[in-house]
């Protein structure tokens, strides 16, 4: 952050033509600088750069966000006049078990795969950060290859891994186990669509790992390793808090995704068996289905109340897990 | 400065103009026209079907637009799974259909909400009075017409493989009658990798194809016929549930199954002896797997306890709808009027297409396929039209919600989620939501 003080002058009074003002129009320059606030003078330049993405953000975000909470009030119909309803809809879409049943199916989606992305991609970035360069290249390309996959494809991948005669079910068989029909049971068919999310996910994780460790000082280590600290001691100590902030933004934005999961459950199961893996978006997805102006409204609420959960997800992690500078800033 | 500072706000705002300017649309507004002095332009979005329906509506739509200079049709498919989303946004933008395929269950909904342009004073009377007596009824409310009907199709047939019932030592001229003489050939032709049958086995595809057999095992779909309160609860469902239990829990049926439930690729592939399907599947069979048709044989799904005059399937179907907000209702009607409601060799061609698995609702279509040696030597339509058909019912009108509540406690008793008693308890909580939500009491459409 500068220090606006330190500043010799603001930027609106170092206009200056190659000939120079009339000392009537400077003397109204100066008097308009006195009434802008020295900190926005000072960031003038910086709040007109941002001004375009905050007009776009505006249009495209904020406005149609405000404009679902003004409809999420109405019974909309594109061929009647919309009715106000008041409350009505969030009523429905909170006295639904259903809508509880996809969060909770969402949430365990997320603890099964953001702590397992976490862990493995740890695991992994300290790895590579110990191989040669070379290696680390070929490595690293072949970690991110699953991050490239449409999730659509890699759905379609994993049915046929986990169909009767697939390689999940030879796998179990050679211990004398299955065939499971692990899509269409419900306690494995969560978990079944996990796995691919976590393939999916943990490439990106893991570069994004990668080079927070690559930009913790390497007199750490060497210190560490003087006073005799072994692999997990320096991992427990220096690697894992100096990532504070990467992994705050990895678990933030893994859980936020992942409980809004939507393809892979789509392609793999519909949201089967019983609802076991009928995700938040799924539901609000299948919610839309039929023609009637309540769906559409029921969808909206259902989906407003969705950010709304998640955002308050977001703000609990960051409350427990405060994001602090870098120790060595 | 000054000038570097307002070159910033000069491209800030060339920036922000350039975006929005991306991101508008240039799309026309429904059913516009292409100049004052050209056709009316009109847009016909068709839900994806099998192939050959594309085929045939491609060809007719060229056709009718090569036969005159009044109206132009858009011809546009659209997957099914995404219609709904996709009509919807079109009808926040104001760019919906002008025609568009609309199933007979959706009639009513549309109606209520003023979707759909009467009919009456569009299409001539001759084209209503065609239209069979049995199929009338689907496409009014309140006595007018909303809808052209296409085409009935019964929901749920009994397709089995006669090579392989004659394995197993059954008689495949004495096809089951009763679901549990259906329960015994599907234990007898399990054997190895092949089943004994397939089936629907999850709530989406459950809620639609096992209409006919709620009908069947009760006399009434999972609520009261004035759409007032839940009627899930029913003792007599104790059978059905039942039936769908054992076929999955005894593994009679596949556990994982690749395909839905319209799809006849398991069956056609030999990887089941018995399939519930539509009559749809006839097509799908002549048509991907004609190896397969000398060793199939057709009969009506058994009943709970063997009665025939029971219904077992409901009749779905197609219709063509015109958009309530359309410009162009007369030139619309006029393309109707034209593909569906004219000449019968059209449709006559169109169920020939078919391979004759789905039926007619005009009278004339009937007299056009009579004459049709193709038709009349077919060795399915028969049995379908006279023991299946006859018996079936019209698909509910209610919202598909109550469908899937019930269709859930179908699979979960399947499997093995929760007791029947739980099921139903929830189904019914679920389904009188509903009905409170969506103000159902005493909508129900009369007749």
């Amino acid at each position: 952050m500068l220090d606006t003080s330190t500043q010799p002058t603001g930027p609106v009074t170092q206009v200056a033509g190659p000939n120079g003002p009339s000392r009537r129009r400077r003397r109204r320059d100066a008097k308009l600088t006195e009434q802008v606030p020295r900190h926005l003078r000072a960031h003038l330049t910086a709040y007109l750069m941002i001004t375009p993405m905050v007009v776009l953000l505006g249009i495209f975000v904020i406005w149609p966000l405000v404009y679902a909470f003004y409809l999420s009030f109405f019974e909309m119909s594109f061929y009647k006049d919309a009715e106000f309803v008041g409350f009505d809809f969030y009523k429905y879409v909170l006295t639904d078990p259903e809508f509880y049943e996809s969060l909770l199916v969402g949430l365990k989606l997320a603890l099964m795969v953001v702590p397992t992305i976490l862990v493995l991609a740890l695991l992994l970035a300290s790895f590579l950060a110990t191989l040669s360069k070379r290696m680390a290249a070929f490595m690293k390309t072949t970690v991110y290859v699953p991050a490239v996959v449409s999730s659509v494809v890699a759905a379609i991948i994993f049915v046929f891994i986990y169909q009767d005669e697939g390689f999940a079910n030879w796998f179990i068989g050679l211990f004398g186990q299955g065939p499971l029909a692990w899509l269409n049971t419900a306690s494995t068919a969560l978990p079944a669509v996990a796995i691919p999310a976590i393939w999916l996910g943990f490439g990106v994780s893991t570069l994004i790992m990668l080079a927070g460790i690559l930009d913790i000082p390497e007199s750490y280590f060497e210190s560490a390793r003087l006073d005799g600290a072994n692999f997990w001691q320096r991992t427990r100590y220096i690697t894992i808090p100096s990532l504070r902030n990467v992994i705050l933004f990895l678990l933030v934005s893994g859980l936020t995704l992942t409980i809004q999961e939507f393809q892979l459950p789509l392609v793999m199961t519909n949201g089967g068996p019983v609802n076991a893996t009928n995700t938040p978006n799924l539901y609000i997805f299948n919610s839309f289905r039929d023609a009637t102006p309540y769906a559409t409204s029921y969808s909206l609420t259902a989906a407003l109340l969705l950010f709304l959960v998640i955002g308050t997800i977001s703000l609990i992690i960051f409350r427990v897990v405060s994001s602090e500078k870098s120790s060595d800033a | 400065m000054r000038q570097r500072r307002l070159r910033i706000v000069a491209a800030a705002a060339v920036a922000a103009l350039i975006a929005l300017a991306g991101c508008s649309s240039n799309s026309g507004t429904p059913g516009s026209s292409g100049g004052k002095e050209g056709p009316a332009e009109i847009t016909f979005w068709q839900s994806q079907f099998e192939p050959y329906q594309q085929k045939w509506f491609k060809t007719y739509v060229d056709k009718f637009n090569a036969s005159q200079t009044d109206v132009k049709v858009k011809y546009q498919v659209v997957p099914g799974d995404t219609w709904q989303q996709k009509l919807k946004a079109a009808q926040a933008a104001g760019t919906q259909p002008d025609v568009a395929t609309t199933n007979y269950g959706g009639i009513p909904a549309g109606v209520a909400n003023g979707q759909f342009a009467e009919l009456d004073g569009l299409l001539p009377d001759k084209a209503w009075s065609d239209i069979k007596s049995n199929v009338g009824g689907f496409v009014q409310v309140g006595g007018k017409h909303y809808a052209y009907p296409m085409l009935v199709e019964p929901s749920t047939v009994l397709y089995y493989r006669t090579d392989l019932v004659k394995a197993a030592g059954l008689d495949p001229n004495t096809p089951p009658k009763t679901w549990d003489e259906l329960l015994t050939w599907a234990e007898k032709l399990t054997k190895g990798t092949v089943k004994g049958m397939t089936i629907a086995s999850v709530a989406p595809d459950l809620g639609w194809s096992s209409w006919g057999l709620q009908y069947n095992a009760c006399g009434h779909l999972p609520i009261n016929d004035d759409w007032s309160a839940a009627n899930a609860k029913d003792p007599c469902y104790t059978k059905l549930f039942e039936f769908y239990q054992t076929l999955f829990q005894k593994g009679w049926i596949p556990q994982q199954p690749k395909v839905g439930y319209p799809d006849a690729t398991p069956y056609g592939q030999g990887q089941v002896a018995m399939m519930a399907n539509g009559s749809w599947a006839v097509g799908q069979l002549k048509q991907s797997f004609p190896a397969m048709i000398k060793n199939t044989a057709v009969a009506p799904f058994p009943s709970v306890d063997g009665d025939p005059s029971k219904p077992t399937a409901t009749l779905g179907g197609w219709t063509l709808t015109v958009d309530a907000k359309s410009k162009h209702k007369e030139a619309a009607a006029k393309f109707i009027e034209y593909l569906l409601a004219g000449d019968p060799a059209i449709m006559a061609d169109f169920f020939r297409q078919s391979g004759f698995s789905k039926y007619t609702v005009r009278t004339s279509v009937d007299q056009a396929l009579a004459s049709d040696p193709a038709a009349t030597a077919d060795p399915f339509m028969k049995i379908i039209s006279d023991k299946v058909v006859a018996t079936g019912k019209a698909e509910p009108a209610y919202p598909f919600d109550i469908s899937l509540a019930f269709a859930t406690a179908i699979e979960s008793v399947m499997k093995g989620k929760s007791d029947i008693p739980a099921a139903t308890q929830k189904a019914s909580d679920a389904i009188d939501r509903v009905i409170k939500q969506q103000r159902l009491k005493g909508t129900a459409p009369k007749g």
